[in-house]
């Protein structure tokens, strides 16, 4: 490793500055938008208090991290507010936060100086259980704080065509994950069921079930078998529910009236978000080729505004990779441009009752678009102000995927207090 | 640097019988004030306060505060005299781990089927006695011009 090589940040405003500059936004989200975009290194003295039958440790998920490796390290970080940082180990050269040791206790570390204590995840109770089938309850549902995750397939038929989303890494991390851990393409509805029974155990645990996976494209209508395999998936939570809806969210490809309407009518399902990972019909060609190409810009917008009929204002969204509308070769030059772009997209979204969040986007080496560089702090805490902004003069809540439900977007952390 | 309660105030806050009430402030700085019993002391000498709603106004105001640096103040008063003030700021707020977890199957067991949003931490940083005679006591000794005249006179003089 050499100095000369770290990402310096040159000419950018460093976190201090951004939170002297922006005094409406939280400084502890501010950091949290920071460390997802500088991404964490854990020291080895900080390692050295981590106790596998408390913490969390990382456990199989859809993408893959920013060293490439799937290693026991902790699976991620809390801060004092309740505020949930997902982030992943990060090669030094690439100038990430330290999590140290200090005075006993874990922190967050930059240049020497303490910026704040954190805490890790910890451990569910059923992570140590196995399904009937024999396998790890950890590889059927990855925990949050709380929230569950299923990820039910980690396929994307858009890869199978080279037209892979441009900043994923899914079929090259699924194919990694397989190998080194043996971790399911395919889950089967029971093993799925009893990970939720026994994760239902453990009080105040959990808040709320995502449910999210490829695109599968194959069906007698598009989307018609990724739209059963979900309906199979969560009738099977269903079984563990007093109630026929029980919080949830399912985020997948964007189905048609007739796909949703089913959805609803047949499960326990409660949200819906269809990402469009980036706004602006020229950028989404570019990056998600084959988002473009199967259902198109426009007609995938379309989607979640009728979605909304059927959810409900407040309950459909659309997830973006913020930041990816600045990557190279085609993206906005100027931040100010991208900013002004995304938002007004959005808003015509909020005005149908649809919510936009991101998460901060991470250049994956798996992905087509590694060894970029992600956008400016101040960027980022822009576009989570703009998008917060959004919800509250729409008047748009965001409790299915705030930062309790979800925690991975900086703008729906601020949206805590609509 | 975190205040100190002292024995007696420890007592009291422990005391079921003790009222308790919580006071924080909205965006635009206005009081909101509500008796919240579930405020004790911590072993590590800081308040602890739970929770139940997501989006009521004071656990609003509380994420405001630990967000923006902003002080709480509880008012504790006992059956008799005994009365006091904590100023503080929450320093965190447990949604997950052992102490939610703890405190969750607590409360349940306590009020029926009701949630925790979290519990929250208050350092304390003043402690103010408000036993209205020990205050009053005070203020005669420190700020002696801050009486009427006719609690001084002779006793010839104001009895009619």
């Amino acid at each position: 490793m050499s100095v000369a090589l770290k990402r310096t940040f040159k000419g950018e405003l460093a976190l201090n500055d951004i939170v002297a500059k922006y005094p409406d936004v939280p400084r502890l989200v501010i950091l949290k938008t920071d460390v997802q975009r500088r991404g964490i290194h854990y020291t080895e003295r900080a390692l050295s208090i981590v106790d596998p039958d408390m913490h969390q440790l990382r456990s199989p998920y859809l993408f893959g991290s920013r060293d490439g490796e799937i290693k026991p390290l902790p699976e991620s970080l809390l801060l004092r507010d309740g505020t949930t940082i997902l982030v992943d180990p990060t090669p030094l050269e690439q100038n990430p936060y330290l999590v140290d040791l200090v005075d006993g206790r874990l922190a967050l570390v930059d240049d020497g100086e303490v910026i704040e204590f954190v805490k890790l995840w910890p451990k569910p109770k059923y992570y140590d259980l196995l399904t009937s089938s024999g396998i790890p309850m950890s590889h059927i549902a990855s925990a949050r704080p709380q929230r569950l995750n299923i990820f039910q397939s980690s396929y994307c038929h858009f890869w199978a065509e080279h037209k892979e989303c441009r900043f994923c890494d899914i079929v090259n991390h699924t194919k990694q994950q397989k190998s080194e851990l043996g971790v399911p393409v395919r889950l089967k509805p029971q093993d799925v069921s009893e990970t939720i029974r026994e994760a239902l155990k453990e009080p105040g645990r959990f808040t709320n079930i995502c449910l999210t996976a490829g695109s599968v494209l194959k069906g007698k209508e598009l989307f018609d078998n990724e739209v059963e395999f979900y309906i199979e998936t969560l009738q099977a939570i269903g079984e563990n529910f007093a109630t026929k809806k029980f919080p949830s969210e399912l985020i997948s490809s964007a189905f048609n009236e007739r796909q949703l309407a089913r959805l609803y009518e047949k499960t326990g399902l409660m949200s819906y978000t269809s990402d469009l990972e980036v706004l602006g019909e020229e950028k989404f060609n570019w990056i998600c080729p084959g988002k473009a190409e199967s259902v198109g810009y426009q007609e995938w917008k379309n989607r979640l505004v009728r979605a909304v009929d059927i959810f409900g204002r407040g309950n459909v969204g659309t997830g973006l990779v913020g930041g990816v509308e600045l990557a190279r070769p085609y993206g906005f030059i100027s931040e100010d441009d991208a900013l002004r772009s995304t938002l007004d997209e959005a808003e015509s979204l909020a005005e149908n009752g649809v919510t936009t969040f991101f998460i901060v986007w991470v250049p994956r080496p798996g992905s087509d678009f590694r060894g970029q560089e992600n956008p400016s702090l101040e960027y980022f805490v822009r576009l989570a102000s703009g998008l917060h902004e959004l919800r509250a003069r729409y008047g748009l809540s965001i409790d299915y995927n705030d930062y309790r439900r979800c925690g991975n977007h900086p703008d729906t952390d601020l949206s805590r207090l609509l | 640097m975190a205040a100190q309660l002292s024995k007696e105030q420890t007592a009291l806050i422990a005391d079921r019988e003790t009222l308790k009430l919580l006071a924080t402030t909205d965006e635009s700085g206005t009081p909101h004030v509500v008796v919240k019993q579930s405020i004790h002391l911590a072993e590590d000498g800081n308040i602890h306060y739970l929770e139940l709603l997501e989006s009521s106004r004071t656990n609003h105001n509380l994420v405001r505060a630990i967000w923006f640096d902003r002080k709480v103040s509880i008012a504790i008063k006992g059956a008799g005299k005994q009365s006091f003030q904590i100023k503080g700021r929450p320093v965190e707020v447990h949604v997950t781990g052992p102490l939610f977890e703890k405190h969750y199957v607590e409360v349940r067991s306590l009020l029926g089927d009701v949630d925790l949003a979290g519990v929250w931490v208050i350092e304390p940083e003043e402690v103010i006695d408000e036993n209205p005679e020990i205050r009053r006591r005070d203020e005669e000794a420190r700020r002696p011009f801050f009486r009427h005249l006719d609690r001084l006179a002779k006793n010839n003089i104001t009895d009619n």
